[in-house]
């Protein structure tokens, strides 16, 4: 199954032929990605009867590549109007809106690019070497270990929460009871829907997110008139200084490291996928940097994490897919019915029949990731103009392009009704200081949690001890003690440090 | 082989991608597969159909609704429009295609053993017959059990001893199963625990048995013949094993373990709402009439191999046959009612 490297290089130039192709679907994904409610999944499903119509090795590099390019262009909105593209994205908000606020929209999206292109590059390539490892992840990550790292996730409540304790936590416990809407894992009975028939598969997230950033953020606009403060309107970043700033971005390469390989791992995980990976990478790169209490006030390093392990993902999800034969989320699942209706084996014997097919749908990530390099770069300049376009503008314009996003998932009328219920409980909730990514964490994080509790508990027939029944999951338990335990235990060592100083100043 | 492909893509090139695109945005902007070259007819159908599959895409149904779509374009000039409305074990896809205009336009393509079991058990308020019609069948295939390529029990035998130890998990797709019924009638019948758990979709169902996080997974034989070498088929619900070699030359469950569980079957169908049925005879008819002729066509023969089921599996029913298979899936469930609610 594996290739030597002479085979590689050629599958290199060969997907670089494929730049006609690449280009453009990386500009559709940035363009459907920054949109919420359209990214990879929908926009895929969309463009199907193309997809369907052409060979099918022109079909999987254009949906990779605009699968690539989706994850990264959900961090655009999110760091420029706070409004998170895809649910990935959604920890992005946290520090790149403040910088945008604070006049650094384009050396957020310097930073938000380079990380995740740099996240893209590194584990595609990690898999093009590794395919057969990875997929072995899944034999040691089951249900109980996923529960684990569910909660590393939503620590990240706690973390928000560490700003007003009570507010955080009352925001995450709304969030949670939300996601606790809809139809029972195992018994498909509906729970709490009110007999709303759109509401029995659970909160749709694209809605939910929909109204709890962007229309919620759309009325806050209102109150102002423009994002960035008007200082910043008059001057557009030189060219010189868009490259330093990109350059600049290359300061964290070992944060984009672990957190694209963290995103990677986490995207091998069935069940999982880029939202949890990128509050799981956010709270780990919180918990390891020396500046904690910086992030969520427009920390570089909280824009690099999410970003980077949002986009390593990517590579992850197509890992079972290739590997065992079975999609690991919903974009591989589309991706799988390409490979159905073409009559192409996939996993395992889609290595041994079509090698060249097969490594090169990760040679395309690749290599669209090289091509975003040299495309996107330039954009940072552009894109970050959008923050000193008039809020009353900007408004309405956002209201009417996520209100149709939030329709086009499902196709249900009822999607907008729950997009500005939600819009306006964010607005409430902004207004009154309660963190609406808490809010968002628990709707998103809830009912994946709560199945794996429910699957872990079915297996072991009702015995809680099953969750300290394995290796790996003990020591996820221990990693997320520790974890938890960190910021609190520093602070009481700086703290008692600073007083002892005090006191033998005070001696002397 | 690496040499071909690349000479092959090379033949593709450019054009040949832009003239696949020009068709393939044609058929994007209408919203679906139309067969090239294909002129829309004057009377019914004069606009798009729309499929409703109670599941979600990359699934059993979305394979099987595509394969059929992509010959069926040749027998009724129109497009079609594929949406999926997962959830509540199919109960949101049934309830949301009732809630559309009754007019021989909307279709729904049934997976008849979970779905029928579960408008039997959900208490849906929606009836076989009353409400919705079936009106061709397409596929049929019996339920299986097996396990992954990593697991220790290598025949049906070994399952059960070890289910006489210890209670066995069994992955499932859901709950109102044909499967699920299979699995717990053959715990009832052998006195062996049977701990079903429900993943909630035939993908997610296959991994749980291939990372061996349960015992071994009881779906539709299909799901397991797609995986090829991920997967070994211990057994299979039916009076006979019809696709021995894409099943590992699996026993029938009875023949294997001496029991007289009923044949486990589920049958893909497509449904019309029954006021449709009632007030648009002649569309109905040109449905049917096209549907008989897509499942007499080779090329559909060839589109169902092409995706890895076996040609075996393509079982052509007309109207009474289609609703007899839910008539039986109905008895079935009431049968099995206790065990399936758990009450």
């Amino acid at each position: 199954m594996e290739m030597n490297a002479a085979g590689l290089a050629e599958l290199f130039l060969y997907s670089v032929s494929m730049w006609w192709l690449i280009i453009p679907a990386v500009f559709i994904g940035i363009l459907m990605g920054a949109i919420p409610g359209f990214a990879a999944h929908n926009t895929i499903i969309m463009l199907l009867p193309l997809t369907l119509a052409v060979d099918v090795d022109l079909a999987l590099t254009f949906m990779v590549a605009l699968y690539c390019a989706s994850h990264l262009g959900g961090g655009i909105p999110a760091i420029l109007l706070n409004i998170p593209g895809t649910g990935g994205a959604a920890a992005t908000t946290l520090d790149g809106y403040p910088m945008s606020q604070q006049g650094n929209a384009s050396r957020a999206l310097a930073l938000s690019f380079v990380a995740s292109i740099s996240g893209g590059l590194i584990t595609s390539a990690v898999t093009l070497f590794m395919l057969q490892y990875l997929s072995q992840v899944g034999f040691y990550v089951r249900s109980v270990e996923m529960v684990v790292v569910m909660l590393f996730g939503l620590a990240l409540i706690a973390a928000i929460a560490a700003r007003d304790m009570i507010k955080g936590l009352i925001a995450g416990a709304l969030g949670l009871m939300l996601g606790a809407m809809g139809a029972d894992h195992i018994y498909a009975t509906p729970r709490g829907t009110f007999g709303i028939l759109e509401l029995f598969d659970g909160v749709p997230l694209v809605p939910a997110l929909i109204g709890l950033f962007a229309i919620s953020e759309a009325l806050i606009m209102l109150e102002s008139r423009t994002i960035a403060p008007a200082a910043s309107a008059r001057a557009m970043p030189s060219w010189s200084q868009t490259f330093r700033e990109i350059l600049g971005a290359f300061r964290h390469w070992w944060l984009m490291l672990w957190t694209s390989l963290l995103g990677l791992v986490i995207g091998v995980l069935p069940g999982a996928g880029a939202s949890i990976a990128s509050f799981v990478a956010y709270q780990q790169a919180r918990v390891f940097s020396r500046t904690p209490e910086a992030f969520g006030t427009g920390h570089e390093q909280g824009v690099v994490a999410p970003e980077a392990a949002n986009n390593g993902v990517t590579t992850g999800t197509l890992v079972p897919l290739l590997a065992i034969g079975v999609p690991g989320g919903s974009t591989a699942a589309v991706m799988m019915v390409v490979l159905q209706f073409h009559g192409v084996p996939f996993g395992p014997r889609l290595f041994v029949q079509d090698p060249v097919l097969a490594y090169g749908v990760i040679m395309s990530m690749f290599v669209a990731y090289v091509f975003m390099l040299f495309t996107l770069f330039p954009l940072t300049r552009y894109l970050s103009r959008i923050t000193v376009v008039a809020n009353y503008y900007m408004a309405p314009m956002i209201v009417a392009f996520t209100l149709v996003g939030a329709f086009v998932p499902r196709n249900f009328m009822a999607d907008l009704t729950i997009a500005v219920a939600f819009g306006l409980l964010g607005y409430v909730a902004r207004k009154t200081g309660y963190n609406v990514a808490a809010i968002l964490i628990g709707v998103i994080l809830g009912p994946l949690l709560e199945r794996s509790f429910l699957l872990s508990m079915r297996i072991s027939g009702g015995d809680w001890t099953v969750f300290f029944s394995s290796v790996i999951g003990n020591v996820l338990w221990g990693l997320l003690a520790v974890t938890l335990l960190a910021s609190p235990t520093m602070n009481l060592l700086r703290n008692l440090r600073s007083a002892r100083n005090t006191q033998s100043k005070m001696e002397h | 082989m690496k040499q071909t492909k690349l000479n092959a893509a090379g033949r593709i090139g450019r054009r040949r991608f832009l003239a696949g695109a020009g068709a393939g945005v044609a058929a994007a902007a209408s919203g679906g597969l139309l067969a090239p070259g294909m002129a829309l007819a004057q009377g019914f159908p004069d606009r798009n159909i729309d499929i409703i599959i109670p599941t979600g895409e990359g699934g059993g149904a979305d394979r099987d609704a595509r394969a059929f779509a992509s010959i069926w374009g040749n027998h009724l000039p129109t497009n079609f429009q594929f949406g999926y409305y997962p959830g509540a074990a199919g109960q949101v896809g049934y309830e949301f295609y009732m809630s559309r205009e009754p007019d021989a336009y909307s279709l729904i393509f049934a997976n008849l053993g979970p779905e029928v079991i579960m408008l039997e058990l959900q208490g849906t308020g929606i009836t076989v017959g009353k409400d919705i019609v079936y009106v061709q069948q397409t596929l049929s295939e019996p339920m299986a059990v097996w396990v992954g390529p990593h697991s220790p029990f290598r025949t049906l035998e070994e399952l059960v001893e070890e289910g006489r130890r210890r209670p066995l998990t069994v992955a499932v797709s859901r709950l109102p199963h044909p499967a699920s019924i299979g699995m717990l009638a053959l715990g009832e019948e052998l006195g062996i625990e049977i701990i079903l758990v429900p993943y909630g979709g035939g993908n997610a169902t296959a991994m749980a048995a291939i990372t061996m996080e349960v015992d071994c997974a009881a779906l539709p034989v299909t799901n397991s013949i797609v995986l090829a070498d991920q997967s070994l088929v211990l057994g299979v619900f039916a009076k006979e094993n019809v696709a021995p070699e894409g099943t590992d030359n699996a026993p029938t469950v009875n023949a294997a373990l001496g029991t007289s569980l009923p044949a486990l079957t589920s049958s893909r169908a497509w449904g019309v709402h029954r006021a449709a049925y009632d007030a648009y005879p002649e569309r109905v008819a040109a449905l049917v009439q096209s549907m008989s002729a897509t499942l007499a066509d080779p090329a559909y023969v060839a589109a169902v191999e092409g995706t890895g089921v076996p040609p075996v599996f393509i079982d052509p029913g007309n109207e009474a046959e289609a609703m007899a298979s839910a008539q039986a899936t109905i008895e079935l469930a009431r049968r099995y009612r206790d065990l399936l609610t758990g009450s």
